[in-house]
């Protein structure tokens, strides 16, 4: 801003000596100029200064109901530990690292910028802070205690997937199916199935209410037929992790499909 | 006892939890207390009640908001331990000194919590007894009696049992101004279980040695407690540690709001020994000095004499801590009012270290007062700012921001949690459920006179029926005159089948027949209507008891006006209150969510759906913003937090 000061000064000093010795008549039209050209320099250095600031991001959303997994997974991931275990979050847990996995390795890696969102449904509207930066989604589930939170899983994966950004700028997903160590866990399939079922209701209910709340209407699949995640914008995959026992090797890769080391 | 202690992030990762208490909690206390208190904007409450199957918890909880740590102890309800805030807040201190936020185990933490809560247990029992000591030593004397008369072994066992709990015992040995030193050494000592034992058998053998009298006459004989005595000692141990006067008298202010206490207490114990007999401690100190078997005892509990001075000393420098703490505080109370705009400038550049009460307090009260305008119920925006503060205290503040803008911040990320629906409001969804099992979903009206149920009701039928739902009125309003008609205006325009038995029959048998007749003919939902009543009436919130009960509605909707400001708290919770009461069954049947009409006359006054969905907890489904069937919506949460603090 300072420099743009300067500018103006300048600009201003200089017409002040053109206003000496030009005539009355000009004086508006010289200062009119400058005004101009003070605003498209200023308008040049904003733009070059938030094309120079753009960079492609990083980061990861850890997405899910409460009692997912979400945050464990989020410290397997960064310390290769559970520690001592964690209670509901309150808030985001975000931190930017080299995966644990890979700190080992010699070579310089990029970091991942991973971001742990409270599953609390009142905590839900902080995704919306994290997702214009986002390029990748994992979407945590419980296998193991799965069909008595189908409902509000698949109407959360239903939100993430109809928000405006994930849709236009194809966000992958990840299902991450956590627990699978538990016999009693479901498979992959059957949650991805039940899900793209309860998805497939979901689809015929929303876009009710008239209101103003509205404001993006993205539909998903296609029209007539029932759902399928393959029907979505963005790739939707599944996966198999158990966050405790620190088994998060297909989250891991991942992470680094979206985010290359 | 204490159940558990527990240090976690606001992130939710455990940090350190008390390997000793190693007590399974029952349930996930920790986890409700999060969901359903601190989620909720009620952090500034003082503590919260859990209830699971065979366990009922009290927790209470800290936090430290420039770290974004969380401190919570859990305990049993029926012990109301009174040194659990002391305990959390001397936690917290010490935590925060080792706390950094890379490191994640804490394992060293073990040693320092041991000694708190030692200090802490050691300290409230200090003050109990000082408070109680005449009654503890009624029953101490008793107790020792019968050991005496029983074997002396045995009640140097049975003693040292008593000490390892740490209870009365504790409590009497701080009574006299020697069994002091011996109460501290004891509690100090506590985990080497044999010098309690040996420290109890000096105290039984100088007990028996007084028995050598009769007890008897000794009572007889023995003088009434004198307090000033105590205080005098008190003093004087005080004193021994070099302690500066002012330090020694605060205990014993305490002890005078002790001694008034204990005049109390004196006339409850009805059933104990009258006061001249109370006295046991005199002699029996005496006799402790006198015996020579208590000689070594004392050589053996020096160590723990030293440890009971630096507990002192620690004791001293919380308070002289807490006393500093406040005259900074009080000073800076009134420095503000004195500083520049200079001063304020620098400090806005620099920002502020971190937030206290004091800076908070104008912010909060503007804050407060705006959303009263806006029509917040007023507990409800004191609440509200309690929690935003508890929340902010000791938060860093970030330069080039005002005190102001954090707090509106702060306030504005509360109530977009709290408008945030906690369950689906897609009654859609549900109704098609309902459908797949094969039974009408059934939705009943309820609120107060005039607030426009039959008309919402209306719109909900036009809504439904817009999205391929059969939907059947039933009219239940049986009590004013003119309601069913009404409704059948509303059916007949909107071409929907009505279900109607006329006047005075019983709105719940009434309804009942309505889902009958709505099985029958395949309707998908049944839209009950109901008659106005205010919270208070009592006959007819039983009649809408018996209604919801009977046939348990799968959304019981509350219809309030936006109008209102405080009564519609007073509304909502009676309705609650009253559905609670006159249920019939062990789980009642509460309201489900929220219609709040006549939207569109209130401007920006939207301050009713904050203090109804605060104090319900339940979400507002929809909105009734005009006089056509159409003018229904969805509550816009951004709009209303927008609208709540412009």
């Amino acid at each position: 801003m300072a420099a743009d000061a300067e500018e103006e000064q300048v600009l201003l000093v200089s017409s002040l000596r053109q206003w000496d010795s030009w005539k009355q008549l000009q004086r508006e039209e010289v200062a009119l100029f400058s005004t101009f050209a003070v605003l498209f320099v200023t308008m040049v250095f904003f733009y070059v200064g938030k094309v120079l600031k753009r960079k492609v991001s990083n980061t990861i959303l850890l997405v899910g109901l409460s009692d997912a997994g979400k945050t464990t997974l989020f410290y397997q991931l960064r310390d290769g530990s559970a520690h001592q275990g964690s209670v509901t979050s309150m808030e985001p847990n975000d931190d930017e690292f080299i995966l644990h996995s890979e700190s080992t390795k010699k070579v310089k890696i990029k970091p991942v910028h991973i971001v742990d969102v409270p599953g609390h449904a009142r905590l839900r509207p902080k995704l919306d802070d994290f997702l214009p930066k986002t390029c990748g989604l994992v979407f945590v589930v419980d296998a193991l205690d799965f069909m008595p939170h189908l409902r509000s899983a698949a109407e959360y994966l239903y939100e993430v997937l109809t928000k405006t950004v994930v849709a236009r700028k194809k966000i992958p997903v990840l299902l991450a199916c956590n627990k699978m160590d538990k016999i009693t866990a479901h498979s992959t399939d059957f949650i991805r199935k039940q899900l793209e079922k309860e998805i497939n209701k979901l689809r015929l209910t929303r876009s009710a209410i008239s209101s103003a709340d509205v404001t993006s209407e993205i539909s998903l699949g296609v029209e007539g037929e029932p759902f399928k995640f393959s029907q979505c914008v963005n790739q939707v995959s599944t996966a198999e992790m158990s966050a405790l026992n620190g088994q998060v090797e297909e989250v891991e890769r991942f992470i680094r499909e979206q985010v290359k080391p | 006892m204490l159940e558990q202690l527990l240090i976690f992030t606001r992130g939710g990762l455990l940090l350190w939890t008390c390997q000793e208490l190693a007590n399974s909690l029952k349930g996930s206390p920790v986890n409700a207390l999060i969901r359903s208190c601190l989620l909720e904007e009620r952090a500034g409450d003082s503590s919260f009640q859990y209830d699971a199957a065979g366990a009922a918890y009290t927790l209470k909880w800290r936090f430290h908001n420039e770290l974004g740590l969380v401190f919570v102890a859990v305990y049993q309800r029926i012990l109301h331990l009174l040194y659990v805030d002391e305990l959390l807040d001397k936690v917290l201190q010490e935590f925060s000194l080792v706390y950094s936020p890379r490191r994640t185990e804490f394992h060293d933490f073990d040693d320092t919590f041991r000694q708190l809560l030692k200090e802490t247990e050691a300290n409230s029992q200090q003050k109990r007894g000082v408070g109680q000591q005449n009654p503890r030593k009624v029953i101490e004397g008793k107790r020792q009696v019968g050991h005496i008369e029983g074997k002396g072994t045995k009640s140097a066992g049975r003693k040292s049992s008593g000490q390892t709990l740490g209870g009365d015992d504790e409590a009497d040995g701080d009574a006299d101004g020697k069994a002091k030193v011996f109460g501290n050494g004891k509690s100090n000592g506590k985990i080497g279980n044999g010098v309690s034992v040996r420290n109890a058998n000096g105290n039984s053998l100088s007990g028996s040695s007084s028995d050598d009298d009769s007890i008897m006459s000794k009572n007889s004989h023995e003088t009434a407690f004198d307090v000033s005595k105590l205080k005098l000692r008190n003093s004087k141990v005080h004193g021994k540690k070099g302690v500066n006067p002012l330090e020694a008298q605060k205990p014993s202010s305490k002890e005078d709001v002790g001694k008034k206490k204990q005049t109390k207490k004196n006339r409850v114990w009805g059933d104990a020994p009258p006061p001249s007999k109370l006295d046991f401690t005199e002699p029996r100190d005496e006799a402790g000095q006198e015996g020579p078997d208590v000689v070594p005892i004392v050589t053996d509990q020096g160590l723990s004499l030293m440890d009971k001075d630096e507990e002192d000393d620690g004791d001293f420098e919380v308070d002289l801590e807490e006393d500093s703490a406040k005259e900074i505080g009080d000073g800076e109370k009134k420095v503000p009012t004195k500083k520049g705009w200079f001063s304020s400038l620098v400090q806005s550049v620099a920002g502020k270290a971190a937030l206290e009460k004091a800076d908070l307090e104008p912010a909060l009260k503007v804050l407060k007062d705006r959303l009263m305008t806006k029509n917040v119920a007023a507990d409800i925006a004191e609440k509200l700012c309690d929690s935003v503060a508890a929340s902010l205290l000791g938060k860093k503040q970030g330069s080039f921001t005002r005190i102001s803008s954090t707090v509106q911040a702060a306030m504005e990320e509360a109530l977009l949690r709290i408008l945030t629906p906690k369950r689906s409001v897609d009654i859609l969804r549900d109704v098609h459920q309902a459908k797949e099992q094969g039974r009408p979903y059934v939705i009943v009206f309820v609120g107060v006179n005039g607030v426009g149920k039959s008309t919402n009701l209306a719109k909900v039928a036009y809504w439904l029926v817009q999205h391929d739902v059969s939907v059947m009125m039933a009219a239940c309003d049986t009590f004013r005159s003119g309601a069913v008609e009404q409704l059948r205006t509303h059916a007949r325009r909107l071409q929907i089948p009505i279900f109607e038995k006329g006047y005075e029959k019983d709105p719940a048998m009434v309804a009942k027949e309505a889902i009958r007749e709505a099985v029958r003919t395949q309707q998908d939902v049944v839209l009950v209507d109901t008659a106005g009543r205010m919270q208070d009436n009592e006959p007819l919130m039983r009649a809408l008891s018996k209604l919801i009960n009977l046939n348990e509605p799968d959304l019981v909707l509350f219809v309030g006006e936006a109008l209102v400001g405080n009564d519609g708290v007073d509304q909502l919770t009676k309705f609650n209150q009253k559905l609670v009461d006159l249920s019939t069954t062990g789980s009642p049947r509460l309201i489900d969510g929220i219609l709040l009409t006549k939207f569109d006359t209130i401007d920006d006054k939207v301050g009713a759906a904050l203090s109804m969905v605060y104090v319900s907890g339940v979400p507002v489904m929809f909105v009734g913003c005009g006089q056509t069937y159409t003018d229904l919506k969805k509550l816009n949460v951004k709009s209303i937090v927008k609208s709540l603090l412009v």
